[in-house]
């Protein structure tokens, strides 16, 4: 089964989203803030098939945890999906110049989340 | 006075006393008992205050998950709903029973839904917001939130457009437009983006008849509507840049004009570059820059020199943005003689900026500059410094 | 004669006192309008609209620090994770001689950058100026420059190299909300009467706040009683006074804890006073003065929410320090900018604003001593009315406890401060204690800034002992 982070602090959005990723049989761990994630990311020793995550968020931003990841040396390329409210430009190719494979602004089409979700995570 | 009718001695007293004390004392007197009632009343006001919000967290607590589970059971993941509509077929029913027992037969619990079913669509679009919205219509919450609008108070009038707006909800024009003249600007304001994002017919009649300046705030939320709405006409928006006297108008228009790359407005915002005000100046500059429009670098070479010091910024960084290559000894000529710090290091950007075409232009300055000016282009082409 | 003076001295000081507590009842109401409409139009307002926006302007939060090895890494990354689209954090090692600026350089791996440094303002020269060679702190810019003496100085520095058009100023030790910057730059966008040249919002004491790292997840009125006095204090003055002033764009001061500033007006006022000892209110003062000289409508905004919390001072020496300080540069601004006063020029700011400063906040405590001194002498001679005496006494006290109360329950009506109704209780039972236990003791602290003032004392500049928040109970794993 593919794992997948999800960070993110609202937490509808965090809630719902793990549901319909559960639901396609992911197994979906969540995190609310950059510190936790980051945490989560130790404890599992980096290994997930695919992080999600927020940008601006408490303790550690997105950009960080990105850095985090591709800084690690791992022995397979984690890919990133960022999903954040930020519409600003620079936001967006910082979050690409650090790594992120893939940008969704919100309002997202779960439709379209769960394409992007399946073509980097696999099935 | 005779006091004596009062049984109690004391207080008869007491009240004789306090007449015949001088006026200081009597108002020290009369507000001593003021201030006393005062602190009660306002101890009683915070218990009750927090006590209220409590409840009302409590409350929100229990019945957002409820929302959330039955969102999901009957919209997300209901199979039904996501089957393709054969063409003429009734389109796909959502279940409403669920959300039309308990806890949503109140005033309460129907405004939490609206509140949920607004923030999901803060989250999601596509087709779970068209079925949010389809839900907000099959249990009439719009008329909750039309008997907002007849409410006396701007507030909740506000809070009626905001509610409509964020559901995508048509309102009449008879309703909106005497609000877009209201005397109280916050809902006057909102009167205006909702009826630009409501309004099928000339949504963008407003541009031709505000008077007032647009705050940065309505910039941000029209822009945020005309690039959202999804069947919105997009206009020329140069028709304002040319006719419009509102100022913020005009500047607001160049952005979208900006946005849109509407290359066929550039010849009203090159008009633009005679105007006397020197930010609308800037702002026209900025937009040409930004649309890289080569034919008008000429011209803004010829009329750097009798310009404030924010329309020449803008020119250096336009050219920049241009990178034709054309101007290089222009740069490097303000570089090397401007007097000003800004002007020398936004001459320096753009020289930069011009890659391999400047490249040796850029290695003969660093051959040739004095420490200062060494420093301002080093500054300028370290990528760890973006400004 | 002496008769005459003895009824000339007590009907002024009678028309002195009725006015300050009239005044104190119009900013109750005008606050109360203020706060009222504030939450009216925060229910529906999106803050997300500015996030999602490409149009929102870009701030600059500008930090100095001295000697702050204790807390520099955790504050500068809750700096970092700030929410807003588009910022920067600039923290300015003001010459510290700890190891402040070596851990910096450590935890974010920092190089110096060759940076064309332009001082449109003045300043102790700088040394170097470093950038982080991780992309994820890319927002991160740290100026190390000469000790100048004061935050001035190195608030200055922070400013000149500020590439955005709105800076924040705070204190590396001061806690901020996460959402300040959103805040507070809400008004700048909303504000439909002039250009908004500084916005500010309420200050509270941190003392007993549970943290997670950086991060309040607890609020707590302190619970040792001459910070418990200052929360009070901090209550009244912001969420009364200040945001009741800003109602009626009459705000004199914008806390160096906390504000945000119109760069561009700040830099042509001439940037912070670095020989001033009240150095916010100096350059609210000029920002001021020079957009009504440049004829620029300017407004300055307070909102009536808490998004910093600072350490107060514990003991009784250091608030005396503090308070010595804040008098003195009181002082030195009404003599430095005395030609505002009552001058129509200036409208309200002239007008209102400074003659306030000028009688109810300058001389307040000046009035205060001779009264006290006249009292005495009043006993001493026998010449005292007790029953009349102890009447004003407890009307003046009823009413002084009365204003903390209302300022409580305003700052309740925004944000459901403090977690139990025990703890509100307990701050509301202290406002009882304040006007015996802790006035008095500002009053003195106040005039001995004046005589420092008068007497040009040399500056001293008592930094405070830092405790560090990180040693509460739920600290940060390193």
């Amino acid at each position: 089964m593919q794992k997948i982070l999800y960070i993110e602090d609202e937490l509808l959005m965090q809630n719902i989203v793990d549901k319909i990723l559960t639901r396609e049989g992911y197994e979906v761990q969540v995190a609310s803030d950059g510190k936790t994630g980051m945490q989560k990311l130790t404890e599992n020793n980096f290994d997930f098939d695919l992080i999600i995550t927020d940008i601006m968020m408490p303790y550690a931003n997105g950009f960080e945890i990105i850095s985090k990841i591709r800084n690690h040396t791992s022995p397979k390329k984690i890919p990133i999906i960022v999903v954040s409210t930020i519409g600003n430009e620079d936001a967006i190719l910082e979050a690409f110049k650090l790594g992120a494979d893939d940008f969704l602004k919100k309002p997202i089409m779960a439709g379209e989340l769960l394409i992007r979700v399946k073509r980097l995570a696999g099935q | 006075m005779d006091f004596s009718y009062f049984t109690d001695a004391s207080v008869a007293q007491l009240l004789e006393e306090f007449y015949y004390s001088p006026l200081i004392i009597q108002i020290a007197i009369f507000f001593i008992f003021f201030s006393v009632l005062c602190i009660l009343v306002t101890y009683t006001s915070i218990l009750t205050k927090r006590h209220r919000g409590y409840r009302l967290e409590k409350k929100l607590e229990r019945i957002n998950p409820i929302i959330d589970e039955l969102i999901l059971k009957n919209i997300i993941f209901n199979d039904e709903l996501n089957k393709e509509v054969e063409e003429g077929e009734p389109a796909n029913l959502i279940p409403l029973h669920d959300f039309q027992k308990t806890p949503f037969k109140s005033a309460f619990g129907k405004q939490a839904l609206i509140n949920r079913i607004i923030s999901f669509r803060k989250s999601f679009k596509g087709t779970i917001a068209f079925y949010l919205r389809q839900l907000y219509i099959d249990l009439e919450l719009d008329k909750q939130s039309f008997n907002k609008m007849k409410s006396t108070k701007w507030d909740k009038k506000v809070v009626a457009l905001v509610e409509l707006t964020a559901m995508d909800m048509s309102i009449a024009d008879v309703n909106i437009l005497p609000l877009t003249n209201s005397k109280n600007s916050e809902l006057r304001a909102e009167a205006r983006h909702a009826y630009i994002k409501l309004s099928k017919n000339e949504p963008f009649k407003f541009f031709d008849v505000v008077t007032e300046p647009l705050l940065m705030w309505d910039q941000i939320q029209l822009f945020k509507i005309i690039t959202t709405t999804e069947d919105i006409a997009i206009p020329n928006f140069a028709r304002w840049v040319t006719y419009s006297t509102n100022k913020s108008i005009v500047s607001f228009c160049l952005k979208l004009i900006v946005y849109y790359n509407q290359v066929d407005g550039i010849p009203a915002v090159i008009k633009l570059l005679d105007t006397k005000d020197h930010d609308l100046r800037a702002s026209a500059i900025n937009c040409l820059g930004k649309l890289k429009v080569d034919e008008v670098e000429n011209k803004l070479l010829d009329i750097y020199g009798n310009q404030t010091l924010n329309c020449q910024i803008e020119i250096l960084k336009a050219i920049g943005r241009i990178r034709s290559g054309k101007s290089i000894d222009f740069l490097k000529y303000e570089f090397l003689h401007s007097s000003d710090f800004d002007l020398r290091k936004n001459a320096a950007r753009s020289i930069i900026s011009g890659g391999t075409k400047a490249q040796e232009t850029i290695q003969l300055l660093l051959d040739t500059a004095t420490n200062e000016n060494l420093l301002i282009l080093k500054h300028c082409m370290n990528p760890l410094i973006k400004f | 004669m002496w008769e005459f003076i003895t009824s000339f001295y007590e009907s002024t000081i009678f028309v002195y006192g009725l006015m300050l507590l009239i005044i104190y009842a119009i900013l109750a109401i005008l606050s109360f309008i203020a706060i009222a409409s504030y939450v009216k139009k925060n229910k529906y307002f999106d803050y997300d609209a500015i996030v999602s926006s490409p149009l929102t302007p870009g701030i600059s939060v500008i930090a100095p620090a001295f000697n702050e090895g204790l807390t520099i890494i955790s504050n500068v990354k809750s700096l970092l994770t700030l929410n807003y689209p588009v910022f920067e954090v600039i923290i300015v090692n003001d010459g510290s001689t700890d190891e402040t600026l070596q851990l910096m350089i450590a935890e974010f791996s920092l190089i110096v950058v060759e940076f064309a440094y332009n001082p449109k303002i003045k300043t102790q020269p700088v040394k170097c100026i470093y950038k982080s060679t991780q992309a994820a702190f890319s927002k991160l810019i740290v100026i190390d420059k000469v000790n100048g003496k004061s935050k001035a100085d190195a608030s200055n520095a922070g400013v000149n190299v500020a590439a955005y058009n709105y800076f924040l100023c705070t204190d590396v030790d001061c806690i901020l909300d996460k959402d300040t910057l959103l805040k507070l730059v809400e008004p700048i966008m909303k504000h439909n009467k002039g250009r908004v040249i500084a916005t500010g919002a309420t200050l509270r004491i941190a003392n007993s706040c549970d943290f997670d790292g950086t991060l309040i997840t607890r609020m707590r009125p302190p619970k040792s009683l001459i910070p418990r006095f200052q929360e009070i204090e901090y209550i009244r003055s912001f969420v009364m006074g200040k945001v009741g002033w800003g109602y009626i764009n009459c705000v004199s001061n914008v806390s160096g804890g906390l504000g945000l500033f119109d760069k561009d007006i700040a830099i042509k006022a001439g940037g912070y006073d670095f020989l001033s000892f009240g150095e916010d209110m100096d350059l609210i003062t000029r920002m001021c003065r020079y957009s009504v000289d440049n004829k620029i409508k300017y407004a300055i905004c307070y909102v009536p929410i808490t998004l910093c919390w600072t350490e107060g001072p514990s003991t009784l020496k250091t608030l005396m320090r503090q308070r010595t300080r804040w008098a003195r540069g009181l002082a030195q601004i009404v003599s430095s900018h005395f030609s505002l006063l009552f001058n129509p020029r200036y409208g309200k700011i002239g007008m209102i604003a400074f003659p306030y400063i000028f009688f109810f906040e300058l001389l307040a405590p000046v009035i205060e001593f001779l009264g006290i001194l006249y009292f005495i002498f009043l006993i001493y001679f026998g010449l005292i009315n007790w029953h009349f005496a102890l009447l004003l006494l407890v009307f003046v006290y009823s009413y002084a406890v009365m204003i903390s109360t209302l300022a409580i329950l305003w700052d309740q009506f925004t944000f459901r401060y403090y977690k139990t109704w025990g703890e509100v209780l307990r701050l509301c039972l202290t406002t009882f204690l304040e006007f015996f236990l802790f006035h008095p003791f500002i009053v003195i602290f106040s005039i001995r800034g004046y005589l420092f003032f008068l007497s040009r004392k040399k500056h001293s500049w008592g930094n405070m002992e830092r405790r560090g928040f990180n040693n509460t109970t739920l600290s940060t794993a390193k």
